[in-house]
């Protein structure tokens, strides 16, 4: 089970259906991440980056194709079941942050937690491990509005890392920073993936994918580079 | 339990907005527990109102139209007969009034002279003295009771009368007891006059002939009296020798079921005031937990791409609403408790000189059941539309 890859995408069709024209998004797309890589997605946009993301994020299914994560087909789940996976194998870091403005920092990490069932005192523990992986413990009562750009995309990083998934995938991570902030992400980033994390990233920054080991370049629909580095 | 502090920080953050929605529950929980809360004091003031009138007692009479109301009297050996062979039956006693001059002073006044038993029909509380013993009913003394307003007409300095004589007319009692003020708001049913005499006293000073217009009774208990009513008729018809004669009976469940009705009818347009506040206020609150999914559709979205189930997102909305419905429900609990204690403050207190408790279990029951079926009724819509979102298109909401 360990040394299987942690995503495997084999002739991976999307086609998005409206009315009567068929748009095919992603023409038999062939990937496969092992565990432990650093991987950077790059392409322009309409290259078919985000319905990707969207298809490895199990926020959607594929057309044709099977895709197995972390040993698990998920091709054929129903919406419950794909919840499941999302919240025990998945860790999602948007651009936006996308944190609740409502709750503290503390509160947000503790959100997965919660949907996994676990009791308060175990959440609020587990979620203030989390929020210390990232350099936060001391902003843990801090609501998102009082913390700043980079603090925020830490917290959403340790949401993401609540529930110890398979994969962290980040979309355009840091799309909203400045780059004097960006590159602090991206050592917390490499810090994560030298503890042993597969991380997954979708950006269009030449130098903020040059920090992965390896960059996977899409264009129109098709794998047109996957390169080591 | 994270959903419900997460909905109270919602509506908190709404302040304002959700007390606005939450008004109509407001005025309809509160009409409500208003209404059971003075309805439960109002029954007491009837009762109270009725106080003089003993629970036990009953009076009978002939039908007034019937042809042969000769043969339909009451004779006085009935009332002893029926006393004697309806198991059941205390006492019998003719009801009667006599109105008389008493002397006070110099002057003199007009009271009611009437008939009353060991076991009291009239059962205004004692004052001073003591009630009528069956030995003054057998010797057919002359001692009478007198209400209070007498007492304050006759003794204006006070002190206790017993032992005094009372002159009224040609004849003179003495006074063995006085009653205290009677707590009749709107009715004086005691069917008592100011004076009262042993029946049999009454009996022998003023009653002309052999028939009574109408018999007494008193039954072993309140419970009983309408099984008694029709024994002491039928036992009546047989005396009379005519199973044709009609009889009606008068008795104080028939006064409080009047009352009741006309309160019951009260109730009723209430409870429907507050069935249609309801709905109103749940179309509001409908309205709201729409407009509140809609501006929240991308926080639904990140819920989701972290792994919310869908059951998880409804069940979030649904407590949202079962909050708000039930803080709209808990503030108009309040408000109908405190109106409804203020109007019998104001109102009940001067008729019955007491209140009822307040129906705590049903005013929170009432004001519980609102909050479930407001929510359930008008929650579960908007918490169905939130947790049916697609995640994509919810991210991508701005």
């Amino acid at each position: 089970m360990n040394d299987a890859p942690v995503i495997e995408l084999r002739g991976i069709v999307k086609i998005y259906t409206s009315g009567p024209l068929e748009l095919e998004v992603l023409h038999g797309l062939n990937l496969t991440v092992q565990r432990g890589e650093y991987v950077a997605i790059m392409g322009p946009s309409g290259s078919g980056k985000s319905t990707l993301m969207n298809l490895v994020g199990c926020l959607d299914r594929p057309s044709r194709g099977t895709y197995r994560l972390d040993g698990v087909d998920v091709a054929g789940l129903d919406d419950n079941a794909l919840a499941a996976i999302r919240l025990r194998k998945l860790g999602f870091v948007f651009q936006g942050y996308n944190l609740l403005g409502r709750a503290d920092a503390l509160n947000n990490v503790a959100l997965p937690l919660f949907y996994a069932g676990l009791a308060t005192k175990e959440r609020r523990e587990r979620a203030m491990a989390r929020l210390a992986e990232v350099g936060l413990a001391d902003r843990a009562r801090h609501k998102p509005s009082e913390l700043s750009g980079g603090q925020q995309q830490r917290v959403a990083i340790a949401r993401a890392l609540a529930n110890d998934p398979a994969v962290l995938l980040a979309d355009e991570p840091t799309g909203n920073l400045d780059s004097a902030t960006s590159e602090e992400l991206l050592e917390l980033f490499s810090k994560l993936h030298g503890n042993g994390r597969t991380i997954l990233m979708v950006t269009h920054d030449e130098g903020v994918a040059a920090h992965a080991r390896r960059i996977v370049r899409l264009r129109d629909g098709n794998i047109v580079a996957d390169a080591q580095r | 339990m994270m959903y419900v502090s997460e909905a109270w920080r919602v509506l908190m953050a709404n302040m304002a907005r959700s007390l606005l929605t939450v008004t109509g529950l407001i005025i309809g929980v509160g009409a409500v527990v208003a209404i059971l809360v003075l309805g439960k004091s109002m029954a007491g003031a009837v009762d109270a109102s009725l106080g003089g009138f003993a629970d036990s007692s009953f009076i009978i009479y002939p039908n007034p139209t019937q042809s042969d109301v000769a043969t339909a009297a009451i004779r006085l050996r009935d009332l002893t007969a029926v006393k004697a062979t309806v198991p059941g039956i205390m006492d019998a006693q003719p009801l009667g009034f006599h109105s008389d001059l008493v002397r006070v002073g110099y002057a003199q006044v007009r009271y009611e002279i009437s008939p009353d038993g060991p076991i009291p029909f009239n059962t205004t509380p004692l004052h001073y003295g003591r009630l009528f013993t069956d030995n003054d009913v057998a010797a057919a003394a002359h001692v009478c009771i007198i209400s209070n307003a007498v007492y304050q007409r006759l003794f204006p300095n006070g002190g206790d009368p017993t032992g005094n004589n009372l002159y009224a007319g040609a004849q003179r009692y003495v006074i063995v007891g006085v009653l205290q003020p009677p707590h009749h708001g709107f009715i004086n049913a005691t069917f008592s006059g100011d004076i009262i005499i042993p029946w049999t006293t009454y009996v022998d000073t003023y009653v002309r002939g052999s028939t009574v217009f109408a018999g007494r009774f008193i039954a072993d208990n309140p419970a009983s009296i309408p099984s008694l009513e029709v024994a002491v008729m039928n036992e009546l018809r047989t005396l009379r020798g005519s199973s044709t004669i009609e009889y009606e009976t008068f008795d104080k469940t028939q006064i409080t079921q009047g009352i009741n009705g006309v309160f019951n009818a009260m109730t009723l347009v209430v409870a429907l005031i507050g069935a249609v506040s309801l709905v109103v206020a749940g179309i509001g609150i409908m309205n709201i937990m729409l407009v509140s999914v809609a501006e929240r559709t991308r926080e639904i979205g990140v819920r989701k791409a972290i792994g919310a189930r869908a059951g998880q997102i409804l069940a979030q909305f649904f407590v949202e609403s079962l909050l708000l419905c039930g803080s709209g429900c808990g503030i108009g609990l309040g408000i109908g408790l405190v109106i409804g204690q203020v109007v019998n403050q104001v109102a009940i207190v001067k008729i019955t000189g007491s209140i009822a408790p307040i129906p705590w279990l049903t005013a929170v029951l009432v004001a519980a059941a609102f909050a479930v079926v407001a929510a359930l009724a008008f929650g579960t819509y908007p918490a169905y539309r939130a947790s049916r979102l697609d995640p994509i298109e919810a991210l991508r909401y701005e």
